[in-house]
C-alpha cells in the first residue's frame, strides 16, 4: 500500500500529463458527489415543451428572466447540461459499486483457485456432506420462501419465522451432524475439492459468449432497473480480475519468501492476506482502472440501445439516442459524447502511466 | 487431426450445453411473456380484439402450442402447503386466494373447500342479481388472517340474513374448519414432485438436438429460417472489417516496426492505447452526423442495406448493390478496434525483433523488409492467430451496436428487437450460433496454426 502511495506521488511530481487526468479525476469526482448541492439552473428531467430542440450558446434576448440553455436542449425541451451533469453521476454510481465488487470476487476466487489448485483444499467427506445440505436449507428457507411471500405478498410475518427456522435448521445440523460424521468412517475420510478446474470451467462458460450479447439476454429477462442491472454486470465481470488474480498467484506461489513463511508455520488464512495478496495490488489496480474505463463505455451503449435500464434513468447514452430522431441536433451527441471520452481517456491515462511505471521497475 | 478436431468440438459441448439451458430455464422462470403481454392486454389493438373469453381462450392455446402449460423442469420443489398450483384457467382473483390461503393455512382441501363456498355463493347472488350483498362478499377476497378471516365471515352472514340460508351457513362451517384445521408449519416444508418427460425443458432439448429451434414467438416463423435471412448481412459485414482491419493492423504494425516508422512510434502507440476505449456507438454516431446528414457531407446512405429491386440477382451484384450502405459501417468496426489489434501485432513483433536470429539475420546484411515479413512476422504468426480468434466477441458486440445504429438487418438488430420482445426461441437460437460461432474459430486457428508453424503439423498427425 505504501509502495503504491509512494508511485503515485512519483508519477504526480514527474508527469504533468498524469496530473492533469488525475485533476480531472477527482474533479469528476467531486462533481459526481456535490451535484444535487450545485445551484444548476435547470432540473435534468424538467420539460419544457416550448422550447425544443435549441441549440446551444444561444442566449434567448426577448426572455432575460429565463436562464439559458448553455448546452441547448433535446426533443423534450430538457436541458442538456443539467442532464449531461446527472448523466455523469448514473454513470460513475452504476460502474464504481459493480467494479468494486467484481474486483472483490474476482480477487477472491482467482487467488483460492491459484493458491490451493486442484488439491489443496481438503476436508472431510462428512463435513462436505454437511456443507451441501445447509446450502439446500439456506436456499429453500433463507431465499425461497422469503420471495414467494414479497411476489405473493403474503404477511410478512412468514418471513421472519422463515429464516429464523433457517438459523435453527443449520446450527442443529451442524452440531448434531458433526457429531455423526466423526462415528462413521466412510464419512471421515478427506476428499480434495478440484477448486482450480471448478472456477476454471465457470470463466469458461461465462466468457463462452460475448459480453454484451450475454447482459442483453438477461437483461431481456428482468424487469429494468439499476440494481438488477448492476448485479448482471458483476454477474459477467469478475472473470477477467479472476484469471489475472489466478495467475499472478500462480507466479507468487513459487517465491522463496511465501515457501518461508510455510514451513515456518503462518496460518494459511494470513499467509495469503498478509504476504500473497499485497504483492497482487498493482496487476488489479491497473485491470480495476481498465475495467472502470469500459464499463463507463458500457453503461451508456447499453442505455443508448434502451436495454437493462429504467426508461427515467437519466444518462448519457439515453441522451446521445436522441440523435436519431433529427441529426441535425449535433449538440445532443457532442457534449455527453466528450465528457465519456474525456473521462475514459483520463482513466487511460492514469493506468498507462502506472502500467509504464511497473514495467520499468520489472526491467 | 480429424480426430483432434473432434475432441475440440466434444470438448466445447459441455459449456455449450450449460449456456443455453441456463438461458432456456432463466427465461421461463419469469412470469410475463409476450402471449402474455399482448393476448390478454384489455386496450383495443391488433391483438386484444373480441371478447375476453375468446382472449382467453387464444391465449390458453397459445400456451398450449409453445408447450408453456407443462412443468418446467423434471421436477420441481414447492413448499408442501402450495401442493399442486391452482390450474392456469381459474380467475385471477380466486387463483391468489387459493394461493394466498394455502400459504399461511397448509391445508388444501379446507382452503378448497372454503373458497368453493365464497364461489358458489357469489353465483348464488349473480343469479339473484344482489349487488348489496356482492360487495360484501368482494371483502372476503382480500382478509387471510384467522381472526380477521371469521370475523369477517360472521359478519357477511348476519348481513344476508336470510338470503341463501343454506350456502351461509356452509361458508360459516367451512371457514370454521379451515381455522380449526390449519397446519401453517406446512409452508416451510420443501415437497418434490416428479414430472417425467412431459416437461418444457426435455421437449425443448428433444428438438434441438433434431435441429429445431422452435418458432419465434412474435411472428410465429420457424427461429431457423430467421437467422438465415439475418445472418447473411453480418457475415458480410464482419468479414469484411475484419479482414480490413487485420491488413490495416498489419502493415502498420510493420511500419512502426520499421527504423523510418520510429519516430512515429512515440506519437502513435500512445494515441492507440488511449483510443482503445471509445465506445462503437458513438464512433457510429459521430460518422453518421459528418457523412450522412443533410447539413454536412452527405456521402452515403444513412440506413438500411438497400431495397428489394425484384430483379434476380447473383451474389456479386447484391454486394455490390448494398456496397454504399455498408461502408460507413465497416469504417466504424476498423477503427473502433484497430488501436487494440495494431498494438498487440506490435508489440509481438517487438519482441521477436529482439532475439539471436533476427540479430544474425541482421548481421547477414538482410534488407529490413525482408527481416520484417519473412523473419519477424513469421514467427509473430502464433500470437496473431491466437489473437485473431479471440477478436470474435469484440467484434460481434460491435456489429449488435452499429447494426442497431444503421439500421442494418442482420444478427444484431435482430438480438436486440428480440430482447426487447422478450421472444425468447430467437435469443436462444442467435446465442447458439454466436457459441457455435466462436467455437468454429477456434477450429480455423487451430487449423492455421498448423499451416503457420510446421513443427505443430508433426506433432497433431
Amino acid at each position: 500500500m505504501k509502495q503504491l502511495l509512494n508511485d503515485i506521488m512519483f508519477l504526480w511530481s514527474a508527469k504533468p500529463i498524469f496530473r492533469v487526468a488525475g485533476l480531472y479525476l477527482v474533479l469528476f469526482l467531486l462533481l459526481v458527489l456535490l451535484l444535487p448541492w450545485l445551484p444548476l439552473p435547470y432540473n435534468p428531467t424538467a420539460l419544457h415543451l416550448d422550447q425544443v430542440y435549441q441549440p446551444p450558446f444561444k442566449i434567448s434576448l426577448n426572455e432575460p428572466s429565463k436562464p439559458a440553455h448553455w448546452f441547448g436542449t433535446d426533443a423534450l425541451g430538457r436541458d442538456v447540461l443539467a442532464y449531461t451533469l446527472y448523466g455523469a453521476r448514473t454513470a460513475a454510481f452504476i460502474s464504481l459499486p459493480v467494479m468494486l465488487l467484481t474486483t472483490a470476487i474476482g480477487l477472491v476466487l482467482g487467488t483460492c483457485a491459484g493458491y490451493f489448485a486442484n488439491t489443496g483444499l481438503k476436508t472431510s467427506r462428512g463435513r462436505l456432506l454437511l456443507f451441501v445440505l445447509c446450502a439446500g436449507i439456506f436456499l429453500y428457507l433463507g431465499l425461497y420462501i422469503p420471495l414467494q411471500v414479497v411476489s405473493l405478498n403474503l404477511n410478512q410475518r412468514i418471513i421472519f419465522e422463515s429464516l429464523g427456522m433457517m438459523l435453527l435448521a443449520v446450527s442443529l445440523l451442524w452440531l448434531v451432524g458433526l457429531r455423526v460424521v466423526e462415528q462413521v468412517p466412510l464419512l471421515r475420510s478427506g476428499v480434495a475439492i478440484p477448486l482450480d478446474r471448478l472456477v476454471l470451467w465457470l470463466i469458461e462458460t461465462f466468457t463462452s459468449i460475448p459480453k454484451l450479447v450475454f447482459i442483453l439476454v438477461l437483461a431481456s429477462f428482468m424487469p429494468p432497473s439499476v440494481v438488477l442491472l448492476s448485479a448482471v454486470l458483476v454477474v459477467t465481470y469478475w472473470t477477467g480480475t479472476a484469471r489475472l488474480a489466478r495467475a499472478e498467484i500462480l507466479k507468487i506461489k513459487q517465491l522463496p519468501y511465501i515457501e518461508a513463511a510455510s514451513s515456518l508455520g503462518v496460518p494459511t488464512v494470513r499467509l495469503l492476506f498478509y504476504h500473497a495478496v499485497p504483492n497482487l495490488v498493482s496487476p488489479v489496480l491497473v485491470t480495476f482502472i481498465f475495467g472502470l474505463a469500459g464499463l463507463l463505455a458500457f453503461e451508456s451503449t447499453l442505455s443508448f440501445l434502451g436495454i437493462g435500464v429504467p426508461a427515467d434513468l437519466v444518462s448519457w447514452g439515453r441522451m446521445m439516442a436522441g440523435i436519431r430522431n433529427n441529426t441535425a441536433a449535433w449538440w445532443l451527441v457532442v457534449f455527453p459524447g466528450a465528457f465519456l471520452v474525456l473521462t475514459v481517456l483520463a482513466l487511460q491515462v492514469c493506468s498507462y502511466y502506472y502500467l509504464e511505471l511497473l514495467k520499468k521497475r520489472k526491467n | 487431426m480429424f480426430f483432434f478436431l473432434l475432441k475440440r468440438l466434444l470438448l466445447a459441448l459441455p459449456s455449450l450445453w450449460l449456456i443455453a439451458t441456463l438461458i432456456f430455464l432463466l427465461s421461463r422462470l419469469l412470469p410475463g411473456t409476450f402471449g402474455a403481454e399482448n393476448i390478454l392486454k384489455e386496450s383495443g389493438d391488433f391483438y386484444s380484439t373480441g371478447t375476453a373469453a375468446a382472449r382467453k381462450a387464444a391465449y390458453a392455446s397459445f400456451l398450449h402450442k409453445t408447450y408453456q402449460d407443462l412443468p418446467l423442469f423434471y421436477f420441481s420443489i414447492q413448499a408442501a402447503a402450495e401442493a399442486g398450483t391452482p390450474a392456469a384457467n381459474l380467475p385471477e382473483q380466486e387463483r391468489k386466494l387459493l394461493k394466498k390461503l394455502s400459504w399461511h393455512y397448509g391445508n388444501e382441501e379446507a382452503v378448497a373447500a372454503y373458497v368453493n363456498c365464497i364461489k358458489e355463493l357469489r353465483q348464488e347472488l349473480h343469479i339473484r342479481d344482489n349487488a348489496g350483498h356482492l360487495a360484501n362478499i368482494e371483502k372476503l377476497y382480500t382478509v387471510t388472517e384467522p381472526e380477521a378471516l371469521l370475523a369477517t365471515v360472521k359478519e357477511t352472514v348476519s348481513n344476508m340474513g336470510n338470503t341463501a340460508p343454506s350456502l351461509t351457513s356452509k361458508l360459516q362451517t367451512s371457514a370454521a374448519t379451515l381455522v380449526r384445521r390449519q397446519q401453517p408449519y406446512r409452508a416451510f416444508l420443501p415437497a418434490i414432485y416428479w414430472h417425467g418427460t412431459q416437461n418444457q425443458y426435455h421437449q425443448w432439448l428433444t428438438k434441438l438436438l433434431q435441429g429445431n429451434l422452435g418458432n419465434s414467438f412474435r411472428d410465429n416463423r420457424s427461429v431457423f429460417t430467421i437467422l438465415k435471412e439475418a445472418i447473411q448481412a453480418t457475415i458480410l459485414l464482419l468479414l469484411a472489417s475484419m479482414l480490413l482491419t487485420t491488413l490495416l493492423a498489419l502493415e502498420l504494425g510493420i511500419f512502426l516496426q520499421k527504423q523510418s516508422g520510429r519516430r512515429w512510434r512515440r506519437i502513435i502507440l500512445p494515441f492507440l492505447f488511449f483510443t482503445d476505449r471509445i465506445p462503437v456507438f458513438l464512433l457510429a454516431l459521430l460518422l453518421l452526423l459528418l457523412f450522412a446528414s443533410p447539413d454536412y457531407f452527405q456521402l452515403f446512405p444513412v440506413y438500411g442495406l438497400g431495397y428489394y429491386t425484384g430483379a434476380e440477382e447473383n451474389l456479386l451484384q447484391r454486394i455490390l448493390f448494398m456496397a454504399p450502405y455498408l461502408v460507413l459501417p465497416i469504417i466504424c468496426l476498423v477503427f473502433v478496434n484497430l488501436p487494440y489489434l495494431t498494438n498487440q501485432f506490435y508489440r509481438t513483433m517487438a519482441d521477436i525483433s529482439h532475439t539471436e536470429y533476427i540479430k544474425t539475420a541482421k548481421a547477414k546484411g538482410l534488407a529490413e523488409g525482408t527481416i520484417i515479413r519473412r523473419h519477424i512476422l513469421r514467427n509473430a504468426l502464433l500470437p496473431i492467430i491466437t489473437l485473431l480468434s479471440d477478436f470474435i466477441p469484440a467484434l460481434v458486440a460491435g456489429a449488435v451496436v452499429i447494426e442497431t445504429v444503421f439500421a442494418i438487418p442482420g444478427m444484431g438488430s435482430l438480438l436486440v428487437q428480440a430482447v426487447q420482445a422478450r421472444d425468447y426461441p430467437v435469443m436462444v437460437g442467435i446465442v447458439l450460433v454466436v457459441a457455435l460461432a466462436k467455437i468454429i474459430s477456434h477450429l480455423v486457428a487451430d487449423f492455421f496454426y498448423t499451416l503457420a508453424d510446421p513443427r505443430l503439423r508433426l506433432t497433431a498427425s
